[in-house]
């Protein structure tokens, strides 16, 4: 306690000193950027974040090795705390990472008072902690089976109880202070995105060993941002790292929108903010009205709100009078029905239970939904892979278009008769219902709707099971869940990221549908073993047919990503897969005052 | 003092007395006349009489009320172009359903064409909600759910809490200090938990559910009420005069002392309907609420929740005002009753 | 009154044994699994076993059980499955916004409600009293959900007399700029039942005998009000607000939700859909714990302020 108490006095201290040595240089107004995010944060240690909001922030505290290119799309690798892009020799199976110098972590009562270098020793810790089965890291996947020697630490420790970090891990070479040679156990062209990931950014052993069992309220990166005020669930304030090194903003691109935000940046050091403030506000009714006031700099427009901010794609011109910015972009996110090939009444692959689910599908709306629910903001996708994200084929045509006739017909004649109620039933007389899972969210009840229509026009009994999204996943894992409309967001962009989530293997992991095609599962594998190029693009389309075939899967939308920004923010560019940008925002104060 | 009565039982020259002070209360008969209409409209929508075609979707989306008269453009949906399945490149893969959809477009050229959306009404007397469907039917339909899962819910509390609260306070002793016991326990639990619990527990979610939820959570104050009532009437005369001829504990206590705990159990019944009505809402914004193919007005409000800063108040309004209504006449009619049944007040 | 205390202290295990196995078989057997969010995406079983160890929720129910009450006992409930703040922390931190909300609720609900209550009872079956009946019957008949969205729209956004959203962390900021229009809000929804009980608490009063006694005397209208009616309707008055204070402690999720306040209603929401248990069970313990002390100390206030109430 008292320990924690000195804590708060020694950062209360560094945070004054910081913001008067600020305030006194420059003698200028603090530029604060007003953020907020839609759910609480859960604590700062990357390798136990999994959600989107703790990821932002913790993209600002944290570098990983590399990161992706601020405006370059599709996205781009680019160095962060590696000096250049690794060296990838033997297939794909080894990657030296050389790290930049002068790197150092933001200050913290356990350097005493030294400035402490990032060290490619940090590196090979920071990895091996995602094994440690007392992190329980969600983003154990992205090193799962993958670094020579890991695993069997990481099982070691299972038994044990203890993680012994001092032992010798094969694939986390440490060649020279600065450099790190990493062997992985296979071909892997997706391990850099693994190491642009923010859960991967670098934290230094003796601050983890500090604050063992708080490392998640103590982060200490080298990134531009450290915390500041922090009320837990509230409000967030992140202030300049003291320590972080000179860097410049220099990102180029050709795009014509960019060359404004190019003209306006370029050659300013980073960040130029001096204090991100975010504010958890979970209610979107809330967080709108405050954008209106000014009282938020930045908004992401949830789709049942785009009528009052947007006429067609454009901003609606009282919006755009007050200068207020708008910028779009494709997510890197599928919606997709499944239906579970192991559910009593809707699996099996007999030709009558594939033309039941085709029916089922063919059954969908996704127009409708488009313009109902997402008010236009999202558009038909039938490929699996979406647009941004390496592998998508905008061309691919979906082999189930919305169609109750024929979906009708095709019912009629697989013997799914109609009852004296208006229902069909099974052919051989039993109880045919689809149970369609949501959760208890209102959007969720929308989407209800959506497949009571569905199945109303083709005669089938719609139930509904509502549960908490954590007892969905678990459902889902367990193969109970019969159908429902999941969504997937990249990780990586990479194709594979998507396609695994039909991979037999992975059922009781994330193939929620359970599905289990040899036919498929070979040509998946066979994927695997290639680098994005035309031969995989079109064994994927291969795959996304099959699913179509089976009546497993139809894709059904991607979504447009409207942010609104005020006029006195410079510099924001809506990024697909970095979580956060601010450290490369501006702020124009004179502005920001009228 | 001023009490007028001290008789044992509640004899009919009373109920004849409360009904002749209740008629005379202007304000009570008021609405009084409000709640039967609006009970009025969920039998007959219950009959199907009204609002039966809630769910067809009869205008466009956010249809604004008639009495607005913003001629707002209203774009068609674009449908894209069909492309014919025989198109679609299977990549070398076989379509198991290729041969039966081959003979159904053969059998039903028409079929393949996906159906055209019918033409729509672009003002609707209370405005549309986001698919199209009427708000006045709606809040119509709505009225029955809630006031069905308030009258139910509340008759399921006053029972629980009735039948629980005669035996502690008849028997007394151990079977008293159980059922106080299980009382302090319910009510110790947070409201706000004790909903998410029960809600889990019966997992099945339809308006029995909500039923149940609220029925389970507010039998409480009957409890408290009908077991003092209980305690002090156990000892009456003509309690012990039943006893002496010996009627049974059963007889004793529902057939004797229950008539003249009436009026509580009454007063905490609507008491109890105004209460549920209103939980309704807050069961919905917690996503307890009514399954997709039931309206209800907590389902409404929740739904609205986000329309208003879209300029669209018409749902929020119709929900809104029809909830205050009857629960305002269903209050003024609780406290009109009670004075009516209060022996205490002169007449 | 000593041995009435300790009795009353006993008698205070039970009931919380009850809560403690109520809530434990609820939400153990139905409250779902928090291994399956927790282990992330691409989850093997390997993983969501080893979460489920780190957890202990692998283990039989009677040890859980058992750990459950240890927890009690020691006033540790280690830390939050999702976030792994100590759970006391939590509440430590997340007590203070809802008490900011709460007590200037309750206390301007108390004496403006009094005070209404007074005036109508004065004027009783007058046409204000009448009205002003009515006036607090619609009020209470508008849904809280109803309040906050227009509200919000009315007075924050579109007048733009308060703030949004937000919360700081000077209390005085949070008192006079975040707080004031929930507060308000709320108000609308609590000061008329609170003026319909305590209207009843001052006629049952008026209509007693030593009223009339007084007023026989000759005493003042005014004097006969606050001196003897208004004292003695104070009873039951107070006691009911003492009870109610902890169940609204957790009531204000709504408000705490749209304005986005960290309070402790809003913590339990949040809890309860990440499957947080810690969170829930220490919830549950807490305002259990929190319930029986404000009855205990109802009575013993009735007591103290009532003399002919005997405390058997």
């Amino acid at each position: 306690m008292i320990n924690h108490l000195r804590q708060l006095v020694i950062n209360s201290t560094i945070l004054f000193v910081v913001l008067f040595a600020i305030s006194y240089a420059e003698a200028a107004p603090l530029k604060v950027l007003h953020l907020s995010l839609s759910a609480a944060e859960t604590g700062f240690d990357p390798v136990m974040t999994s959600d989107l909001n703790t990821a932002a922030i913790e993209e600002q505290i944290f570098e990983p090795l590399l990161t992706y290119d601020y405006l370059a799309r599709p996205v781009k690798l680019v160095p962060r705390l590696a000096q250049g892009m690794p060296v990838i020799t033997d297939h794909g199976k080894t990657w030296l990472f050389t790290l930049k110098k002068g790197v150092y972590f933001s200050p913290d009562p356990v350097f005493k008072g030294k400035r402490r270098e990032v060290r490619a020793q940090d590196v090979a810790y920071t990895i091996m902690r995602f094994m440690d089965p007392k992190n329980r890291s969600p983003y154990k996947f992205l090193v799962d089976h993958k670094i020579v020697g890991l695993d069997q630490l990481g099982e070691r420790a299972k038994q044990t109880g203890h993680f012994d970090y001092d032992a010798n891990v094969p694939g986390l070479e440490v060649v020279g202070p600065y450099q790190l040679k990493i062997h992985l156990t296979g071909t892997d062209y997706n391990f850099g995105h693994a190491m642009a990931q923010p859960m991967f950014g670098i934290v230094a052993r003796e601050v983890i060993e500090n604050y063992a069992g708080d490392t998640a309220s103590h982060p200490v990166g080298s990134g531009p941002y450290m915390i500041g005020k922090w009320i837990r669930s509230a409000s967030i304030s992140l202030i300049k790292n003291p320590n972080f090194r000179d860097e410049v903003w220099q990102f180029t691109s050709t795009d014509p929108s960019d060359q404004d935000i190019i003209r306006r940046m370029t050659g300013k050091k980073i960040p130029q903010i001096d204090e991100v403030d975010l504010q958890i506000v979970e209610e979107s009714q809330s967080a709108y009205l405050s954008f209106l006031k000014g009282e938020l700099d930045v908004f992401g427009v949830p789709g049942q709100f785009a009528p009052i901010v947007l006429s067609g794609n454009q901003l609606k011109p009282k919006l755009k009078e007050q200068g207020i910015q708008l910028t779009r972009l494709v997510d890197p996110a599928i919606t997709y029905y499944f239906i579970n090939i192991q559910d009593p009444i809707l699996g099996g692959m007999s030709v009558q239970r594939i033309a039941l689910r085709r029916a089922i599908l063919m059954s969908i709306n996704d127009e409708e939904m488009i313009r109902v629910i997402y008010k236009g903001q999202a558009f038909r996708e039938a490929f699996p892979i979406p647009e941004g994200v390496n592998g998508h084929d905008q061309h691919y045509q979906s082999l189930i278009q919305y169609n109750p006739k024929e979906a009708n017909d095709l019912l009629d004649a697989m013997g799914f008769m109609r009852g004296s109620d208006g229902y069909r039933r099974q052919p051989d007389g039993g109880p045919l219902y689809v149970k369609y899972t949501t959760s208890l969210t209102s959007q969720d009840r929308d989407l209800e709707e959506i497949m009571k229509k569905s199945l109303d026009r083709i005669g089938i009994h719609f139930v509904s099971e509502k549960l908490k999204f954590p007892e969905i996943i678990r459902a889902e894992r367990q193969c109970r869940v019969a159908m429902r409309l999941s969504s997937w967001i990249a990780d990586y962009p990479d194709g594979d990221n998507f396609m695994q989530l039909w991979y037999g293997p992975h059922t009781h992991e994330n193939n929620a549908s359970c599905y289990q095609n040899s036919q498929w599962d070979k040509l998946y594998e066979k994927t695997e073993m290639l680098p994005d190029s035309p031969e995989r693009d079109d064994i994927y389309k291969q795959l996304a047919r099959l699913l179509e075939i089976d009546g497993v899967t139809k894709v059904s939308t991607s979504h447009i990503r409207n942010v609104l920004i005020q006029p006195w923010v410079i510099g924001y560019k809506a990024h697909p897969i970095l979580p956060s940008t601010w450290s490369y925002l501006d702020i124009d104060t004179k502005q920001e005052a009228h | 003092m001023n009490h007028t009565t001290t008789s044992p039982s509640f004899s009919p020259s009373l109920w004849n007395l409360a009904c002749a002070r209740l008629v005379r209360d202007k304000i009570g008969m008021l609405s009084l006349g409000i709640v039967l209409f609006f009970i009025l409209l969920s039998v007959g929508s219950f009959t199907g009489l009204i609002a039966q075609n809630w769910d067809e979707e009869i205008a466009v989306n956010y249809a604004p009320p008639s009495f607005l008269d913003t001629s707002k453009e209203h774009t068609d949906t674009v449908s894209r172009p069909v492309i014919a399945r025989q198109q679609i490149n299977l990549y070398g893969l076989h379509d198991p359903l290729s041969a039966v959809l081959n003979q159904i477009e053969l059998a039903h050229p028409q079929d393949t064409m996906p159906p055209n959306d019918e033409k729509k009404l672009t003002h609707l007397l209370l405005g549309a909600d986001k698919w199209g469907r009427s708000v006045a039917l709606k809040t119509i339909k709505g009225s029955e759910t809630s006031i069905m899962v308030g009258l139910i819910a509340a008759i399921v509390a006053t029972c629980i809490g009735t039948v629980l609260g005669a035996l502690a306070g008849y028997f007394g002793g151990w079977v008293d200090d159980l059922l106080n016991w299980f009382y302090n326990v319910f009510t110790a639990i947070p409201y706000l938990l004790l909903i998410f619990a029960i809600a889990a527990v019966l997992n099945q979610k339809g308006v029995t559910t909500i039923i149940l939820i609220l029925g389970l959570t507010g039998w409480t104050g009957v409890f408290r009420l009908i077991r003092a009532e209980y305690l002090k009437h156990r000892q009456r005369e003509y309690v012990l005069a039943a006893k002496a001829m010996g009627a049974s504990h059963y007889r004793r206590m529902f057939i004797h002392i229950l008539p003249n705990t009436f009026h509580v159990i009454l007063v905490q019944l609507s008491i109890n309907v105004v209460g549920f009505i209103k939980s309704e809402v807050i069961l919905s914004f917690l996503g307890f609420g009514v399954p997709v193919d039931v309206v209800s007005w907590g389902s409404m409000l929740n739904e609205a929740q986000n329309e208003l800063v879209l300029g669209i108040w018409w749902q929020l309004l119709g929900a809104g005002a029809a909830m205050a209504i009857l629960v305002t006449a269903f209050s003024v009619l609780t406290d009109t009753l009670r004075d009516a049944l209060d022996p205490k007040v002169v007449a | 009154m000593w041995a009435f205390f300790i009795r009353r202290l006993l008698q205070m295990i039970p009931t919380l044994l009850g809560v403690i196995l109520l809530v434990f078989f609820l939400f153990n057997w139905v409250g779902g699994d928090p291994a399956y969010i927790l282990a992330g995406k691409m989850a093997s079983p390997e993983d969501i076993a080893n979460i489920r160890h780190q957890l202990g929720i692998d283990q039989p129910w009677y040890s859980q059980l058992w750990i459950f009450i240890q927890q009690i006992v020691s006033g540790n409930f280690g830390d939050s499955w999702a976030t792994h703040e100590s759970v006391s922390h939590i509440f430590a931190t997340r007590l203070g916004p809802s008490l900011v909300l709460l007590i200037p609720m309750m206390v301007i609900e108390t004496v403006s409600a009094v005070c209404f209550a007074l005036l109508v009872s004065v004027f009783r079956r007058s046409i204000l009293d009448q009205s002003l009946m009515v006036l607090s019957t619609v009020m209470m008949s508008i849904s809280l959900l109803v309040y906050i969205i227009v509200g919000q729209y009315i007075f924050a956004s579109w007048l733009g007399w308060f703030p949004v959203k937000g919360w700081g962390d000077s209390l005085w900021r949070n008192l006079t700029y975040y707080a004031p229009l929930p507060i308000f809000l709320g108000l609308m929804v609590s000061i008329a039942p609170s003026l319909r009980l305590y209207r009843t608490f001052i006629l049952d009063e008026i209509n007693q005998d030593y009223v009339r006694t007084a007023r026989a005397k000759g005493l003042t209208e005014s004097r006969v009000l606050f001196k003897h009616v208004l004292k003695n309707a104070a009873i039951p008055i107070l006691t009911n607000l003492l009870m109610s204070l902890p169940g609204l402690l957790t009531g204000a999720f709504l408000l705490e939700r749209f304005f986005a306040i960290p309070g402790i209603g809003r913590e339990i929401i949040l809890a309860v859909e990440r499957s947080d248990f810690p969170i829930i069970k220490a919830a549950t313990v807490y305002v259990a714990i929190a319930t029986m002390f404000a009855n205990l100390a109802a009575d013993l206030l009735y007591r103290y302020l009532d003399p002919r109430v005997s405390l058997k």
